[in-house]
């Protein structure tokens, strides 16, 4: 942990911490990476890796198209649409 | 000093499927109604959940396997966050944890030689929607037919080091994910797009230089250039201090030829990946793995080298075929019909590419009838129809693929006659037409004969043998 990586978890997270909180944030992360460090004892070589924490498999379809929904209904929720496209205020100058 | 360019690539290949990735959309909207091929899931609506397109992941297999890479059997699929109007739900549905193959390798071949371009992974991914700017000044409009349509992104280790390799590398993919038909890869259409990630450091050095990315770029001329052009910039910036260069996304301006900033490079932690709780993992069993590895098509140079050993074509035309899957499929299925090789690889590199650059048509977009072809070319061997009738069949035959070539040619007279009398009578009337011919090829001129010739093959339509109208032709000359 050190200040940068500090300065980005703030913006992601879109907080503003004060310098008491900070020390204590730093702090805290540097626990719990202490914390970690101590399981790097465990030999983890032969254990297969786990991508879910439930044995359970996605169901998958078949490449077939189906009727798209009416625009109409999907769009009657908007605050704005034009021509058949949602409006959003400009991205772009 | 002397300094190398460092290139990696991350390429986006639109797949060909028909659906999209999640839901049951068409994926196919060029040209459509804004909006028209949508539905709750791809347009990001609370509550959704997405139902993976096994074509995807067959695809996506596919591809790692033509690119020699390590498909991971458990593959899963996670969240990428940003905001931005294309992006309905806030998050890109993509692979980080566990992408569906990696480790790959691909050979590419330059002026310098050969080379292998690691891949470092393919992962699959949904596209965004589509924004547009210039409808109204005050808005932007969002079209969400795009978002969801199927990609798989081609993330290659740093090892290019100069436009022209870029170039081979890009040709390299396109011609694999095309033999495997799973990809259309034209730039031009916007199925294939590409991430330019380049940095210059002095030659023989290990250390990266500051890295800039380049995004969105289609066109490989487009991205020749821009990589001269950030080449350039860079060692300006290195040697003289024109600028600091600084990590960020930069902007390609292909008709003022100079890069921009766009904003400072984003890191994975901005994107807050993580497992999409949606969407369970991805297994894929022994007997999905066989299927998929099965069904992979012979490699380039496996079947250029079958033309040589086995047909018994030349290297050139050999090599010619082999530079698109749909010129292999034509030219084996006009094989397997006309019984010759030879005459098959003939009429494809000569009429059949002919017709292709008449209609400024590319190799992978040839959609004629190879078998149909077969049977034009027996027509042709067997005397039935004249060489130049043929091609005019070929042509119909481009126009419309159901066209069969012997209906084609006897509903429009082209089908050579064995009326011999109305040949005799035509030689006839064009000698008689042209006594200073017949006088000087009596005196010695042979070639004088080829006027009356062509006259006669005109007036016959071409249907006719041509050796026999040459054999009764001087027969009736030598006779007066």
């Amino acid at each position: 942990m050190d200040r940068e990586t500090l300065r980005l978890l703030e913006l992601l997270n879109q907080l503003k911490l004060t310098e008491d909180e900070k020390k204590e944030t730093f702090s805290f992360f540097e626990d719990r990476k202490a914390d970690s460090c101590g399981l790097e004892a465990i030999d983890t070589s032969e254990v297969e890796r786990m991508v879910h924490v439930m044995p359970i498999m996605t169901v998958v379809r078949e490449d077939k198209v189906s009727q798209p929904f009416s625009r109409e209904d999907l769009q009657s929720g908007a605050p704005e649409t034009d021509e058949g496209y949602w409006c959003v205020p400009r991205v772009v100058e | 000093m002397r300094y190398e360019t460092v290139i990696g690539l991350e390429v986006h290949c639109e797949l060909a499927t028909d659906s999209k990735i999640f839901c049951s959309c068409s994926a196919h909207s060029y040209g459509a109604e804004p909006n028209s091929h949508v539905c709750p899931a791809c347009c990001g609506m609370p509550g959704m959940l997405p139902v993976v397109n096994k074509r995807v992941v067959d695809y996506g297999m596919k591809a790692g396997l033509m690119l020699n890479c390590h498909i991971n059997r458990v593959t899963t699929f996670d969240k990428k966050s940003y905001y931005y109007p294309d992006l309905p739900a806030a998050y890109q549905t993509t692979q980080w944890f566990a992408p569906v193959a990696v480790n790959g390798l691909v050979e590419i071949e330059t002026s310098k030689g050969k080379k292998n371009v690691r891949i470092k992974q393919i992962h699959m991914e949904e596209d965004a929607g589509k924004l547009v700017h210039d409808i109204r000044e005050d808005t932007t409009h969002v079209d969400f037919n795009r978002t969801s349509v199927p990609l798989i992104e081609i993330v290659s280790q740093p090892d290019l080091s100069s436009a022209e390799e870029v170039e081979a590398y890009l040709e390299r993919l396109k011609t694999l994910l095309r033999y495997a038909r799973v990809a259309e890869c034209e730039m031009a259409h916007g199925t294939m797009r590409c991430d330019v990630n380049l940095s210059v450091r002095p030659e023989g050095s290990d250390k990266l230089g500051v890295r800039t990315e380049m995004k969105n770029m289609n066109s490989i001329e487009a991205i020749k250039r821009a990589i001269e052009y950030e080449t350039s910039r860079h060692i300006d910036a290195i040697e003289n201090g024109t600028e600091v260069l600084v990590q960020e996304t930069r902007r390609w301006d292909d008709i003022k030829g100079k890069s921009y900033a766009m904003r400072s490079k984003e890191t994975a932690g901005d994107y807050r990946y993580f497992p999409d709780p949606n969407v369970m993992p991805v297994v894929i069993d022994d007997k999905w793995f066989d299927e998929i590895s099965e069904s992979l098509p012979e490699f380039p140079e496996v079947k250029r080298e079958r033309y040589m050993s086995e047909y018994g074509l030349s290297e050139y035309d050999s090599e010619q075929l082999a530079k698109s899957i749909a010129l292999c499929e034509c030219f084996e299925d006009a094989y397997s019909v006309c019984g010759s090789a030879k005459d098959a690889a003939n009429w494809m590199l000569s009429e059949v590419m002919s017709n292709l650059n008449a209609r400024q048509m590319t190799y992978d977009m040839l959609t004629l009838n190879g078998k149909a072809l077969g049977e034009l070319i027996t027509l042709v061997v067997d005397g039935k129809v004249g060489r130049a009738n043929a091609k005019k069949i070929l042509n119909a035959m481009f126009d419309d693929a159901s066209v069969s070539p012997a209906e084609y040619a006897e509903k429009n007279g082209f089908v050579i006659s064995n009326d011999t009398g109305l040949m005799d009578s035509v030689i006839k009337t064009m000698v008689a037409a042209d006594p200073k011919a017949v006088a000087d090829y009596k005196s010695g001129k042979e070639k004088a004969i080829m006027a009356i010739y062509g006259k006669c093959m005109k007036e016959l339509k071409g249907n006719c043998d041509p050796q026999t109208l040459r054999t009764k032709l001087i027969e009736y000359i030598n006779s007066l």
